[in-house]
């Protein structure tokens, strides 16, 4: 088996005093969709965030390719985060049009003609079903809309690793399924590392290779998405199962 | 605001622009003083909330103090650095102490700790305002048949207006022995020269003058920083362009107030 | 900051300014890192001087044409009890409004104008993750939000400082005139001008156009709690500037004390 490409040991991290990480591993392999599932409010984003090195971690330690990511300064993270692609829960798009916003990463990371970053721009809108909406301003689209120009921007200089949170909050079922088939496809076709941070149990189920279950602070549960199914850890359970008797 | 339409030709530009802001600072002045009638009409003791009342003094006035003092302390120095020059070419250090003590009560005080409590004081309570009503909360009030003027208005006010008169008493006593010590280091001008050449020539007018100046930019402060408060529209983003608009606005009735009351109060 | 939650005393709170202090250090210097390193974006710092000069122009003019004619008028009131001659008032006037009342009192309203509006700016696009999202960008917000900014206020906050002061000194000119009887042609005196003043002068309006710049982009940058965040990081970087600006000029002033003294021509 590969050794893992991204590698969280030992994560502590609070907020005013109030823990929310209390010692987290996780082991993400390369080229798999991990998700990671749990309650709000429970850290989900925040280790996400640990892992882009936006965020960080009182304790413990961050590896991406074997590389400690803690101790880097703010330059040598800067080089990490070009291997990150990421889509922010709420979009966090700029406020130009999504024609820029989607050239914004090219821009940055590589020196292309104007010409190439148009044809790149037009292929990604294709992807994400959105076609010809370059000159359209992201406030005024539709949520599933923005969370599917968020993904194109994620993807668009095809990082190795892409970071999802919450791909699907606040979206239809028929939009969220759509979104996470996209996600599929997009790793299938660049085999890129994903790490999908979803409450919609049943949705990220159908797409993830290996699920981790965070609970009170900690990592309850990592296994595929089928032990995931069948797990008897009372949280797992009946998170996984939406049941309302429980521990949580 | 899209002042001029667009075929204004452009030799008009600059006059329809300066229309428009005349018109709405109009408005504003307008608003101001029908807030102002409110708030007056609502003055009655037994009808002003003690809690809410003390709640906002100690959160707008203590803990302001800090930096006004430290404001107030490097302003008396800087004061004295500036005047040292021309001290020193007419060998008028008999008059130092007059002239910062003057200055700083009847003028830089007031108008310097009043900035600072725009900034802080001011700037906080349309924040706080603004994100009640965009979050609905004063129409709640309403619903609970609690008057949002009586209970959440007023107590800010009757807080700020007397919390920046304390705040200037303290903040001139400060600047005053930044300038003494100053002036003890910089121009060799004795604390006890510097004292007696203050306590010779001011007149107990001054301090009203400084005195009824800092009411006065509090009332303009308190006034302006509830009224954008209460103007907020259109969510988050609204709450920061009302904070914004607001501290400008009390800013620039500071001064103009500071002009008017400087002409009158002679 | 943990500042505004908790009741502080002067102690702690002298160590959040040594913190606050530390975090605008940082800024400043990656600031500068970015400067000679960074990537430009075609236009952007044209855009924000444009932002800078046209945001705050006609409210700089304003105000700095009451502050002219207020400081003319309290020091004719003053200089009236003294000794009633205001032949030289111009020169002093002219000289006090050069080396520092120009650029250390103009840069208190422009803080107030310009540093609210980057912090707001630069605030409601961290609490919506859009700097996070920048960083994912291969974009360090540094370079891409603080350095154009600066850039900006450095040169067009310079700007707006010289016109508010040619501002300041008209309206001087014409208290000076209608209150106390001066000539335009005895006012108009370059006498105790000198290079000097200037250089020490145009030193502080390129300074506090930095101070203003890094100050409430670093207060931006540190905003956190949703749109109240947003309100309180606007407050922080109007009163944070302010008190830079007073820090700044009380070095400067020193400085300039011992370095360039003297009245008189050079």
């Amino acid at each position: 088996m590969l050794p893992p490409l991204i590698r969280l040991e030992n994560i502590h991290k609070a907020f005013d005093d109030a823990p929310v990480l209390r010692g987290v591993d996780v082991d993400v392999p390369e080229s798999c969709i991990y998700a990671l599932i749990g309650m709000g409010a429970v850290g989900k984003s925040v280790l996400l965030k640990i892992v882009a090195g936006l965020i960080a971690p009182e304790k413990g330690r961050v590896f991406i390719h074997d590389e400690d990511i803690t101790e880097m300064g703010h330059l040598e993270l800067a080089e990490v985060r070009k291997k990150i692609g990421m889509l922010f829960q709420n979009y966090a798009l700029f406020d130009k049009n999504v024609y820029e916003n989607i050239a914004f990463p090219l821009r940055r990371l590589f020196d292309l003609s104007e010409e190439e970053i148009q044809e790149r721009v037009a292929e990604r809108l294709a992807r994400v079903a959105l076609p010809g909406t370059e000159e359209r301003i992201p406030q005024s689209m539709s949520g599933g809309q923005k969370k599917r120009i968020g993904v194109a921007r994620a993807t668009i200089a095809k990082p190795p690793i892409v970071l999802y949170d919450e791909p699907t909050a606040g979206l239809d079922p028929v939009t969220s399924q759509k979104i996470y088939d996209l996600v599929r496809e997009e790793q299938r076709a660049t085999g890129a590392t994903v790490m999908v941070i979803s409450s919609d149990v049943a949705g990220v189920l159908t797409i993830a290779d290996r699920v981790g279950m965070l609970h009170d602070g900690k990592l309850v549960f990592d296994g595929t998405a089928d032990e995931a199914r069948k797990s008897t850890i009372p949280e797992v359970r009946q998170f996984v199962h939406g049941l309302t008797e429980g521990p949580l | 605001m899209s002042a001029a339409p667009a075929k204004t030709p452009f030799w008009l530009l600059l006059p329809a622009k300066i229309g428009a802001a005349i018109l709405v600072m109009a408005k504003q002045v307008g608003g101001l003083s029908i807030l102002a009638g409110k708030i007056l009409r609502r003055l009655t003791p037994g009808q002003i909330d003690r809690h809410e009342l003390f709640r906002n003094m100690n959160r707008m006035g203590v803990r302001s103090v800090p930096i006004i003092a430290a404001t107030a302390a490097f302003t008396g120095g800087i004061m004295v650095i500036q005047a040292a020059p021309f001290v020193e070419q007419v060998q008028a250090t008999s008059f130092v102490g007059w002239a910062a003590t003057f200055t700083t009560i009847r003028e830089l005080g007031p108008l310097l700790i009043g900035l600072i409590f725009n900034g802080r004081v001011g700037a906080n309570n349309t924040a706080e305002l603004g994100t009640m009503k965009v979050t609905d909360q004063i129409d709640a009030l309403r619903a609970l048949a609690i008057d949002p003027i009586a209970y959440l208005v007023v107590p800010r006010c009757l807080a700020m207006v007397s919390m920046m008169v304390l705040l200037c008493v303290i903040g001139d006593a400060i600047a005053i022995g930044g300038a003494m010590l100053t002036a003890d280091m910089l121009l060799d001008v004795d604390p006890r020269v510097f004292w007696a050449s203050a306590v010779e020539r001011l007149e107990p007018w001054d301090f009203w003058v400084g005195l009824i100046k800092s009411g006065l930019f509090g009332i303009m402060i308190a006034l302006t920083s509830c009224y954008y408060g209460l103007q907020t529209k259109g969510g988050a983003p609204g709450v920061g362009r009302s904070v914004n608009a607001s501290v400008v606005a009390a800013a620039a009735g500071i001064f103009i107030m500071d002009y008017f009351s400087t002409f009158i109060l002679d | 900051m943990t500042v505004r939650s908790k009741d502080v005393g002067l102690f702690e709170a002298a160590i959040n300014v040594l913190k606050d202090f530390r975090a605008v250090w940082r800024v400043f210097t990656k600031t500068l890192y970015y400067l000679f390193r960074g990537k430009r974006e075609k236009g952007e710092i044209a855009r924000q001087m444009f932002h800078v000069g046209n945001e705050s122009l006609f409210f700089m003019c304003i105000t700095m044409a009451f502050i002219g004619a207020i400081i003319t008028f309290q020091t004719g009131l003053q200089s009236k009890k003294l000794l009633p001659d205001f032949s030289l008032m111009g020169a002093t006037y002219l000289k006090l409004l050069v080396r520092d009342l120009a650029a250390s009192v103009g840069a208190l309203p422009l803080a107030t104008r310009v540093g609210a509006g980057i912090a707001a700016e630069i605030g409601s696009m961290v609490v919506t993750d859009q700097v996070d999202a920048l960083r994912m960008c291969a974009a360090d917000p540094i370079d891409y939000l603080v350095v154009p900014r600066f850039i900006a206020c450095v040169i067009m906050g310079t700007v707006i400082l010289v016109i508010g002061g040619f501002v300041a000194y008209g309206a001087g000119m014409l208290v000076a005139f209608v209150s106390f009887d001066v000539n335009p042609h005895t006012f108009n005196n370059l006498m105790y001008l000198n290079l000097g003043d200037l250089v020490l002068g145009f030193l502080k309006c390129l300074v506090y156009g930095a101070a203003i710049a890094i100050v409430s982009a670093q207060r931006g940058l540190a905003t956190f709690g949703g749109s109240e965040g947003v309100g309180w990081a606007t407050t922080e970087a109007v009163v944070g500037s302010c008190f830079a600006i007073i820090v700044l000029n009380l070095i400067i002033s020193t400085v300039g004390y011992f370095l360039v003294p003297g009245v008189g021509p050079m």
